[in-house]
Formats: structure tokens, C-alpha cells, sequence
């Protein structure tokens, strides 16, 4: 048997080479990107971008690679402004490599500098600059890192539970203060250890799920999207400045199974998980019946623990077999004006006739104004709504069919 | 009396006599005073702290002690107002009134962390100041240990409560923030703070937040073990690099590092990474490690 012993370690080397490799990853840091807001406003961002060519993002480019693999990052400033660098938050990766200008490197305009390490435990980690990294990361320069298993496939981790489909809700906020230029192009000294720079008070308009808030977020087509008895694997991580409550509908049956890239020794089943500033955690979620209804993402203010806003993502669970419960072309549904004053109008084209009920709900989630539920005949109709809402801003509207939410349209109330 | 009975009297008659000499009864003297804490940009507010004489620290003077022991705390109120003394989860609040002091005994019968504070007029001398930490510690660990007392201020808020106005919580947004009353780049120089050990070695941090807000602590290069969390039992085991640390609320991690180095530790809402508007004098400091 001895004589086999050399054979099988060759083997096992051989396959964990294949295995793990080389990632290399090429980020060019940017400080002219642009994002336009909900409102259609546009800001200035800085960013991390692939290429010239592309405008950077906010967030910037999700990194998967897997565990065992050796990473490479080679980041090309070419922000005219201010030095930048990578943190590689929760990577647990050596001094020289943690981005941290007066204990690692910082990389001058026009130069490259170049991050290693071995990516370690499958989870979810963030990058970020950390120049000035207040105001760095409220101007946009994050995003995700994702490790996979060793074997790369849609598992937990290695040996850990298996997922059909992941989803990944990165939450941030904008606050268009600190995104003018007064503010962005601070002044700095690299012959300091540190630079003194002064911040604006925070007090964010946007509350942000993958760079997208309100109608953005609804027009993205952003949806959680399952079949009963499937498994799914939802990464939350926040790089904002508020607390995020994160609610999953029961049905859900949220399991909280790791945190900060570590497994739990035991798991925590709860709807509802508060994720902080830095921190990420890893939820598995099973339906056993058919609904629609909404993940809700409250933000909380860290000082006074007060509701600022809340952003939703829908969730349709459908039939076993996959097919779909409804087919949302049997319906089309627009809000004429929107935004409006008074009330508005809910156009509605009908494929086939069905029982409907409206729901309004404020950003707080309170139920604000109900139609009860009536059938409506095959063709076209119009539905004044809003006559209830009080007060100017964004509201949610929910089309119910048979219990199920099958539609959310944003409402926008002047005043 | 059967044999095996006579073994169980001696064996209690030796524990009773063994007692005294593990569990102590401590008798320490705490001072309420009041003064003015000189921030890092030099701005000053009003302040109040408990501290081992009748001269003011910014500092609240810590407490260690083994668990089984007990303490006889004399809290002396060196005030010209009542206040009052509690140690949250294990004393019910005693009055002090001005000029005055009373005795107060505190049995501590688990390991971990625990809040002292003057809960008096709705808690507002505790939002200045008023809370330190007493740190109750197996003697059999052989570890090294860091005390970290957490707060924030609005230093308008600091001001108009001394002159005995309201403020409004709602509207609380802190523009200065501490551990053991110091801000970054000074923190580093508070040996009890600065995170300082070698690889392999094992290093107790213990947290008490006496602010109002929830700062989210994020550590650079290593992930630690929470090895008592007050408001979340349940997390205790989980190995983070970012975690919460509630107002009033208690966390004690355990670092085991694997690699040498400096890194930051930094609460992660970063404006909290500020003083008086400027980056990066708020809660930051490093691990060093060698």
C-alpha cells in the first residue's frame, strides 16, 4: 500500500492545483463617474471601472473568485486628484496588502499598485479605498468580493448546504452633499502619515440596494425569483453609514448560517437580521408554498435608531414545477400622472378577467389606502387612486390577485 | 453517620475554609466629579466621571476584579447635586444626595463585563460621562487584557444639559467620539486600549459602549471570537471581523492572531471616524502585533 502513498499525494496536489488558480483582476480607480439618481439627478462618483472605456460604477465590479485561489489585483490610478487604494475588508490579508495608506501603500495618480492574496474561507467580503475613507466609500468606491468553494459550485461552503440561485443585496446610501466637488476634491499631502479632512454632516436622501433606490430599483427588474422546495443563498452586505433591519417574508423561512465569511457553529432562523455598517452575512432560504410579497430593507439611523427610509425587493415563489403562477402579460398596469397631485389614475389592461384588490403603503410600511377587492372584466379600465394619501413623497403600490402580489408600482406624491 | 458522609463534611468543611482565600470581598471608593474633558482638537465641554480621588479624570476609573469576589464600592458625590450610582444587571439604583456618599455592594458571580453609571435625571449625567466598566476575569486565564469604554458626544448637547436645558434626542447627531475618553490618534497611547500581543498569543478585548449611539467596530486583519455579548447572547461563538456594539451594552471578544502587523480597528459607520468634523481623529486606533 506504502508504494501507492507517493501516487495519491501526487494526485490529490495535482487536483487541488487544478482547483485553485490564478485570478487576476484589473480596476482602474476613477474620480469623474457619474450616477443619476431616482429623481433623474445627476451626481459625481468616484469609482473603480475594468477598463477605460467604462463609466465606474457604483457599486464597482463584483470580484468571485474561489477558495485556494491566488488573487491578483492590479489597481491603475488615474483619478487626477487624491491617491487611492483597496482595502480588502474581512479578507484578513497581510500588512502590506490591506490598503491602508500609512501602514500598507498609497498608489499616486498615473501609477499601478498591486494587491495578493490567497482567497480564504467562501463568504462575502467587500473592497474598499480607505483614503479619506469617509468620504472615499460615501463617493462610491466599493464593492463586493465574493469566494466561492474550492470546486466553485453553488454550495455554502466546502462540504456545506447546497442553492439553486444566489442573490447579493449590497445596501449603501447617497447623501448629494458630499458629492459635490467642495467636498470630493479634498486636499491632500502625501508627505503627512495622515491628512486632516474636514467631513459635512450626514444626512442621506438615497438609501441604496446594488446602487439602486425606489423606482430605479423597481424598473431594474431586481426580483427574487423561486420555485417551492428550492433552496436559494442570499448575501446581504452593507458598506453604508446607517443600520439596515432586513425583513424576509416567513414564508422564506429565512436560516441566518454565516457571518463575515465564517460559518455559525449553530444556525439562527429569523425573518429578520440587522446588518451594520462592514458586517455581511449569508441567509438560506426554502418556500414550501406559492406566494408573492416583498424583502423589506429598513434603514436605521445609528444615533438615534430612527426609521429613515425603506427600499423593497419583490419575491415571487412559484409552482413546483416551476411554471409560473401568473403570467404578467395577462395584465399591464400604468399610473397616469405619476408623479401627481391629488390623486391619479391606475390604467389596466386585462387579458382575462379577474377579482383585484389595491393596496397603497407608505415608506414606513403602514397600509395607507385599500380598494376592496372587485372583478374586472376583460379589456381596458381606469382606477382613480390616491385620494387617501396625505402627505407629498414615495408610496408603494401593490396589485393583489388570488393573495397574490402580482404587481408594485411607485408612487410619487407632490405636494 | 455513614462513611461517605463524614467524606462530604470534611470535603465542605475544606471548601469553607478554602473560600477566603479565592473570593475576596474588595472594598474600593469611587468620586463623582465633574469637569471638562479637553477633546483632541482642544475643544472642551462639560464632563462627568467616576474616579479614584476627588480629582477629575476624563477617564471613569475601571474595576477588576475575580469572579466570586464582591465588592463594597463607596460612591462619594462630590457634587453640589443628587445623583445616583447603579451597575447595570446587578444593582437596583442608589440615590447619592449631594455631598453626600453611600455604600453600595455588588456580588460578582460571572465572568464578563459590567456597566457602572449615575442613571440620575434620565440618564443625562451617564450620556456625559458618568459610566465606567467593572471587569470580572477567571484568575486561572493566562491572557492579555484591553478595556475599551466607548461614547459619543454632540458637544452642544454636552453644553446645554450642564446648563440645565433639554435636549432633544431625536435630532442627536455626535460630532465627537471616544474609548476611555480619548480619540484617535491618541487611543493608541492608552496601553489599556492599544491592542498589543504576539502571534499565537491570546488577548481579551472588553467593550463597554456608555454612549447612545450603536458603533459597528470593524478589525483589520483578523477575525475575533465574541465570547459574551449582552444584548445578544446567542452570538457568542461566531468568529466576525465587523460587529455591533449597542448603547448601554457589553461585548467581549477573543484574538488569537495568526500573523504579525499593525491594522486598524475603526468603528465602520465612518462619519464616527471623526472629531469635530475632521477625519480621521474619531474612533480608529491599531493593533500591533509582533
Amino acid at each position: 500500500m506504502k508504494k501507492y502513498f507517493p501516487f495519491i499525494f501526487t494526485l490529490i496536489s495535482c487536483f487541488t492545483t487544478i482547483l485553485a488558480q490564478e485570478e487576476n483582476f484589473f480596476l482602474i480607480a476613477r474620480n469623474k463617474g457619474e450616477k443619476i439618481l431616482t429623481t433623474g439627478d445627476t451626481i459625481r462618483t468616484f469609482g473603480f471601472a475594468r477598463k477605460l472605456s467604462e463609466q465606474p460604477g457604483v457599486p464597482g465590479p463584483t470580484l468571485v473568485v474561489k477558495e485556494g485561489d491566488s488573487v491578483h489585483i492590479d489597481l491603475l490610478n488615474m483619478s487626477q486628484g487624491a491617491p487611492h487604494t483597496i482595502h480588502l475588508h474581512g479578507l484578513d490579508v497581510d500588512q502590506q496588502n490591506d490598503g491602508v495608506p500609512h501602514l500598507s501603500f498609497e498608489i499616486p495618480h498615473m501609477e499601478h499598485g498591486f494587491y495578493h492574496f490567497k482567497a480564504p474561507h467562501p463568504g462575502t467580503y467587500l473592497y474598499h479605498c480607505h483614503v479619506a475613507s469617509t468620504i472615499h466609500v460615501q463617493a462610491g468606491m466599493y464593492g463586493l468580493i465574493i469566494v466561492k468553494p474550492s470546486d466553485g459550485s453553488n454550495k455554502t461552503w466546502d462540504g456545506g448546504e447546497s442553492f439553486v440561485n444566489e442573490h447579493s443585496y449590497f445596501l449603501s446610501e447617497i447623501d448629494t452633499v458630499w458629492h459635490r466637488d467642495s467636498v470630493l476634491l479634498h486636499p491632500y499631502d502625501t508627505s503627512h502619515v495622515m491628512n486632516h479632512i474636514q467631513i459635512p454632516h450626514f444626512d442621506p436622501q438615497f438609501f441604496l440596494i446594488n446602487g439602486l433606490s425606489d423606482q430605479q430599483l423597481l424598473d431594474s427588474n431586481v426580483v427574487f425569483e423561486s420555485s417551492m422546495g428550492q433552496q436559494d443563498f442570499v448575501r446581504l452586505a452593507n458598506i453604508g453609514f446607517c443600520g439596515v433591519r432586513v425583513i424576509f417574508p416567513q414564508q422564506l423561512k429565512a436560516r441566518i448560517v454565516s457571518s463575515d465569511g465564517r460559518p455559525f457553529e449553530t444556525e439562527e432562523s429569523s425573518d429578520t437580521i440587522y446588518v451594520y455598517p462592514g458586517e455581511r452575512y449569508g441567509v438560506l432560504t426554502k418556500s414550501s408554498v406559492e406566494f408573492s410579497d416583498q424583502i423589506r430593507f429598513e434603514y436605521l439611523d445609528l444615533n438615534t435608531n430612527q426609521l429613515k427610509n425603506t427600499q423593497v425587493i419583490p419575491v415571487s415563489v412559484q409552482g413546483q414545477l416551476g411554471l409560473p403562477n401568473f403570467d404578467q402579460e395577462e395584465i399591464t398596469a400604468q399610473l397616469v400622472p405619476n408623479p401627481f397631485y391629488g390623486n391619479t389614475d391606475l390604467h389596466l389592461s386585462l387579458r382575462e378577467g379577474r377579482e383585484l384588490t389595491f393596496k397603497i403603503y407608505d415608506l414606513q410600511g403602514r397600509l395607507v389606502e385599500e380598494h376592496e377587492e372587485r372583478f374586472f372584466t376583460v379589456g381596458q379600465h381606469e382606477v382613480a387612486l390616491g385620494k387617501s394619501l396625505r402627505e407629498s413623497g414615495i408610496y408603494t403600490l401593490q396589485i393583489i390577485s388570488a393573495g397574490n402580489v402580482i404587481q408594485l408600482e411607485k408612487l410619487l406624491r407632490l405636494e | 453517620m455513614p462513611g461517605w458522609g463524614k467524606k462530604l463534611v470534611a470535603l465542605g468543611l475544606f471548601f469553607a475554609l478554602c473560600t477566603p482565600l479565592f473570593a475576596e470581598k474588595l472594598i474600593d471608593t469611587l468620586f463623582l466629579n465633574q469637569g471638562k474633558i479637553e477633546m483632541v482638537d482642544g475643544v472642551q465641554m462639560p464632563y462627568f466621571s467616576f474616579n479614584s480621588t476627588s480629582v477629575f479624570s476624563k477617564e471613569n476609573t475601571r474595576l477588576l476584579v475575580d469572579v466570586g469576589d464582591s465588592l463594597e464600592l463607596l460612591i462619594v458625590n462630590t457634587d453640589s447635586v443628587d445623583h445616583a450610582f447603579q451597575v447595570k444587571g446587578l444593582t437596583a439604583s442608589t440615590s447619592i444626595s449631594a455631598n453626600d456618599s453611600v455604600w453600595v455592594n455588588v456580588e460578582l458571580t460571572e465572568t464578563g463585563a459590567f456597566i457602572y453609571y449615575d442613571p440620575s435625571a434620565g440618564e443625562k449625567y451617564r450620556y456625559m460621562g458618568a459610566a465606567g466598566m467593572i471587569v470580572v476575569r477567571n484568575p486561572n486565564q493566562q491572557t492579555s487584557d484591553f478595556y475599551w469604554n466607548m461614547k459619543d458626544h454632540q458637544s452642544v448637547y454636552n453644553v446645554s444639559l450642564s446648563e440645565g436645558q433639554n435636549v432633544d434626542w431625536s435630532q442627536y447627531y455626535p460630532d465627537y467620539f471616544t474609548i476611555n475618553g480619548r480619540s484617535n490618534p491618541d487611543i493608541n497611547a492608552d496601553p489599556a486600549a492599544r491592542v498589543a500581543g504576539k502571534v499565537g498569543d491570546t488577548l481579551h478585548i472588553y467593550m463597554v459602549n456608555t454612549g447612545q449611539s450603536i458603533h459597528s467596530i470593524h478589525f483589520h486583519g483578523y477575525h475575533a471570537k465574541i465570547m459574551y455579548s449582552s444584548k445578544f447572547p446567542d452570538h457568542v461563538g461566531r468568529n466576525k471581523d465587523t460587529f455591533p456594539i449597542y448603547g448601554m451594552e457589553v461585548v467581549a471578544l477573543e484574538l488569537v492572531p495568526h500573523q504579525p502587523g499593525e491594522y486598524p480597528v475603526h468603528d465602520h459607520n465612518l462619519v464616527a471616524v471623526s472629531a469635530g468634523n475632521i477625519y480621521p481623529n474619531g474612533m480608529f486606533l491599531t493593533l500591533l502585533i509582533e
